[in-house]
């Protein structure tokens, strides 16, 4: 059934950052008991993602070796017996974290617990799999670069955060992946673990059997973490407009934005309501979009971010546009107005309320299910935060009021200084 | 009418789960389907409406017509000024969207369980009184044009709609759901009022409530829709779709990766033989350890990734198998390996082993797509409005109980190239 809907984008920022990695142990295991529900989720987070890899693309590569071979198993058979069981048992590799993922039927928990312990800590990254993973990747990052509204950002991300490892995609690139060779892995997995494992497990579980069943699998693990060296900072290319070609057939694609905040920042949360007023809340309500696409009709998708990507590293205030290669410079122009509106203009009592009420509405719908609890738990594992707890994001939407949005807003967007990259038809 | 299905989690070996809560079904006097699935995992209520009607519908000289009115479903009726919606919406807290199919359109709001029934309301008011502004449905079109244009960019996209116009030469489903921009040029208020006076009706129409209802769901259902007016138009009786009677390639350059899509016909999803075919699809690459993945990905590694799938369409249904080449490689090679391996699914039956995977799989995933109830709501109103209530727990239950018999002699009646499909090649450039 083809499917086509309004291609409405909401707001991905899910938070971010924060300086844990300093004071993080050897193993942090977080569990909760999600009632009914008929799926259990673990989630292996090692905080040693792309941000911490030595060379492009050892992060994604190292992560996706995990599901290649163990000490006891190959990679035909870790794949046999997990679908036997009708779970889903992978491996990743991220930006901040690579790791195992592993959404089992709920009979299945202690099982699913143990191969992804199995997968994080006997791996035993086999050569002719790795020559073929890292082909693989090539052929993602190529995929991936076929569509013209990723190849834009690649380019819009090089400008904000050279010679930061956010600049580049996190598969790495071509040339990278070509030399990369199973030691790079073995290498980089060693400091992975190194750096601490993170464990989140939700699901209709017992959740002191499953903390202490994790502790004993774990429990080769050094006591206490070392965090990775980190990265140079982000400075971005200098250039404040730059053009991609793209194979897109008539369209153009039209980033605008520059670096924010963190998300350990004090003002996360007031960027996240100001985001809302914006362009990342629910429909099209958000000033850009009415704009852009209800008033001038210039774009089928229009939204806007101010704390996109935020994490360990700065996230950034984007706009994007997917207009006409003929409007391009009005669509440019609304953006830039609109944000200066907000900046100078402020917000009104409206707009924060119905922000703040649409973040907080949305809230629920993001702790229905086991999977999403358990991203929930290990992200807040991860970055030092009660972010599970829907009562402290409650109080820290409440205490955001009017003057302190436009405070926000003031301190860290500036519509002058917006860099622009358009993709643009070859 | 009353009927209910019974239903909750189930996971052991050899069960087939339901949907969670209690599905009622009743029918109001103007003939709007009503379900309610109480379900209290989470305080939070998802309605779904489904008006069963989409682009099977239109006529072809305003192909479009079913998605253009969705967007404009939501640029004002007479309560709600342009963008209202999405305002109110945002103002209580809460999501919606809505996606227009082959067969279908529908649309749906997720609130909080104590500010759901502004959903009815909304739905109400623009079954009735939509405004069609002609400006707004000129500035719109410009919008739709642009999705257009996104769609014909994407390398997926394209060649998928060139492949199905391919294989459904005749008949709807051959045509993109956005449209041209020729049909949409020829396509305006009077067109879109004609479509949504036909077809958006309460007999014509089967709105789910689902998540932490109240007792009191019906009643409120029944006071804001059950005054609204009845008389749909009949359905525009389409011809049997007429597949090609051979193989037929189609051919285009774009991007850098070789993608392939192979598409055969299949049963309709209302077909018995439509469960069985879905269970071939994950016998052939539902998971790693698949026929098609484990061959032409971690043995020949020719492919980066397999999939394949059957659609669920109203009418005849087709099968599609996709892929995208790991760089290098010959296009010629993947192609003969496909054939090859498709060749020996006809031929062998599969393992008890292979089979067993297979079924946990679609149990597994059919499980993973109800989580949330949302899922739920939208599964329900598809089925209830085209199929039967319990079309899908049926299908996955059909799925469970196929033999390899079964599963041989649907391979042999499905997965034939050469007796009449369309390959196509998207090339690197």
């Amino acid at each position: 059934m083809t499917v086509a809907d309004r291609g409405i984008v909401t707001n991905e920022s899910v938070g971010k950052a924060a300086d844990a990695l300093g004071t993080r142990t050897g193993l942090t295991v977080r569990a909760r008991r999600v009632e009914g529900a008929p799926v259990v989720a673990v989630r292996i987070w090692i905080p040693s993602g792309a941000r911490a890899e030595t060379a492009p693309g050892h992060a994604m590569l190292t992560g996706r070796m995990l599901a290649e071979g163990t000490r006891g198993r190959d990679f035909r058979r870790i794949a046999e017996e997990a679908e036997n069981l009708g779970m889903n048992l992978t491996s990743f590799g991220g930006f901040e974290v690579y790791g195992v993922t592993a959404d089992a039927l709920a009979r299945d928990w202690e099982r699913a617990l143990e191969w992804a312990a199995e997968l994080t800590l006997e791996s035993t990254f086999p050569a002719d799999r790795a020559a073929f993973v890292a082909r693989q990747i090539e052929a993602d990052l190529e995929s991936m670069g076929d569509q013209p509204e990723v190849r834009t950002a690649w380019g819009f991300l090089e400008q904000l955060y050279a010679p930061h490892p956010r600049a580049r995609p996190v598969q790495g690139t071509v040339e990278s992946l070509r030399a990369a060779c199973p030691a790079d892995t073995v290498a980089h997995h060693t400091r992975g673990l190194a750096s601490g494992v993170l464990v989140g497990i939700a699901g209709a579980i017992d959740e002191d059997a499953v903390r202490k069943r994790a502790e004993e699998l774990f429990s080769s693990l050094p006591k206490s973490a070392v965090p990775n060296a980190e990265p140079p900072a982000p400075s971005g290319t200098g250039e404040r407009h730059r053009e991609v070609a793209t194979s897109a057939e008539d369209q153009a694609h039209l980033y605008m934005g520059h670096l924010t905040v963190p998300r350990g920042h004090a003002d996360y949360e007031a960027l996240e309501l100001v985001a809302v007023v914006l362009g990342s809340g629910a429909g099209l309500t958000g000033r850009i979009p009415a704009r852009i696409r209800e008033r001038e009709g210039l774009a089928y998708t229009a939204y806007a971010q101010t704390i996109a990507g935020s994490g360990f590293d700065p996230g950034r205030l984007v706009a994007y546009v997917g207009t006409s290669p003929d409007t391009v410079a009005q669509a440019e122009r609304g953006v830039v107005e609109e944000i200066a509106r907000l900046v100078d203009g402020g917000v009104t009592e409206d707009e924060l309320e119905e922000a703040r009420a649409y973040l907080l509405g949305r809230d629920p719908f993001q702790r229905e299910t086991a999977r999403q609890w358990a991203e929930l738990l290990t992200e807040a594992a991860l970055y030092g935060l009660p972010i599970d707890d829907p009562a402290w994001r409650l109080e820290r939407l409440r205490a955001v009021d009017r003057s302190a949005a436009e405070a926000a807003a003031r301190r860290h967007l500036r519509p002058a200084d917006l860099l622009v990259t358009v993709g643009l038809p070859e | 009418m009353r009927i209910k299905t019974r239903g909750r989690w189930r996971s052991g070996a050899g069960e087939v789960p339901r949907l969670p809560g209690t599905l009622a079904l009743h029918r109001l006097d103007n003939g709007l389907t009503v379900g309610l699935l109480a379900n209290r995992q989470a305080p939070v209520v998802t309605s779904a409406l489904c008006y069963h009607a989409g682009t099977r519908d239109e006529e072809a000289r305003h192909g479009g017509a079913a998605h253009f009115l969705e967007h404009m479903m939501f640029k004002g009726s007479a309560a709600y000024g342009p963008g209202e919606i999405d305002r109110r919406t945002q103002a209580l807290g809460g999501a919606n969207n809505a996606f227009t199919s082959h067969d279908a359109t529908v649309y749906y709001f997720n609130f909080a369980a104590d500010r759901w029934a502004e959903a009815l309301a909304i739905e109400a008011d623009r079954m009735a009184h939509l405004a069609l502004d002609p400006a707004e449905t000129g500035s719109e079109r410009q919008v739709i044009l642009e999705e257009i244009a996104m769609y014909d960019s994407d390398p997926w996209d394209a060649l998928e709609m060139a492949t199905m116009a391919r294989l459904f030469p005749d008949h709807a489903y051959g045509r993109p759901v956005l449209g041209t921009k020729e049909s949409l040029l020829a396509t305006g208020d009077i067109d879109l009022r004609r479509f949504h006076s036909h077809f958006y009706r309460p007999d014509n129409a089967t709105l789910i409530v689902a998540g932490d209802l109240g007792d009191d769901a019906l009643d409120r259902v029944t006071a804001a829709l059950g005054k609204l007016e009845a008389g749909a138009a009949p359905h525009p009786v389409l011809s049997p779709a007429t597949f090609p009677t051979a193989l037929e390639r189609l051919d285009r350059d774009k991007g850098e990766v070789p993608r392939l899509l192979l598409a055969l016909p299949a049963p309709a999803a209302s077909d018995p033989e439509h469960a069985i075919a879905r269970l071939l699809a994950d016998l052939l690459a539902g998971g790693r350890a698949s026929q098609l993945h484990r061959r032409l990905v971690d043995e020949l590694e020719l492919c980066a990734w397999i999939s394949a799938d059957v659609s669920d369409n109203l009418d005849s249904g087709h099968f599609s198998i996709t892929a995208e080449l790991i760089p290098g490689v010959e296009p010629e090679r993947a192609e003969a390996a496909l054939f090859a391996e498709l060749a020996i699914r006809i031929a062998t039956a599969p393992s008890e082993e292979e089979l067993a995977r297979a079924r946990q799989i679609a149990i597994a995933d059919w499980v993973f797509d109800h989580e949330k109830v949302h899922q739920q709501a939208v599964s329900a109103a598809l089925s209830v409005a085209l199929f039967t209530p319990d079309h899908h727990e049926r299908q996955l239950a059909a799925m469970v109980e196929a033999t390899a018999d079964d599963l041989l002699a649907a391979a042999e009646r499905w997965l034939h190239p050469e007796r009449g499909a369309v390959l196509g090649w998207s090339y690197a450039r």
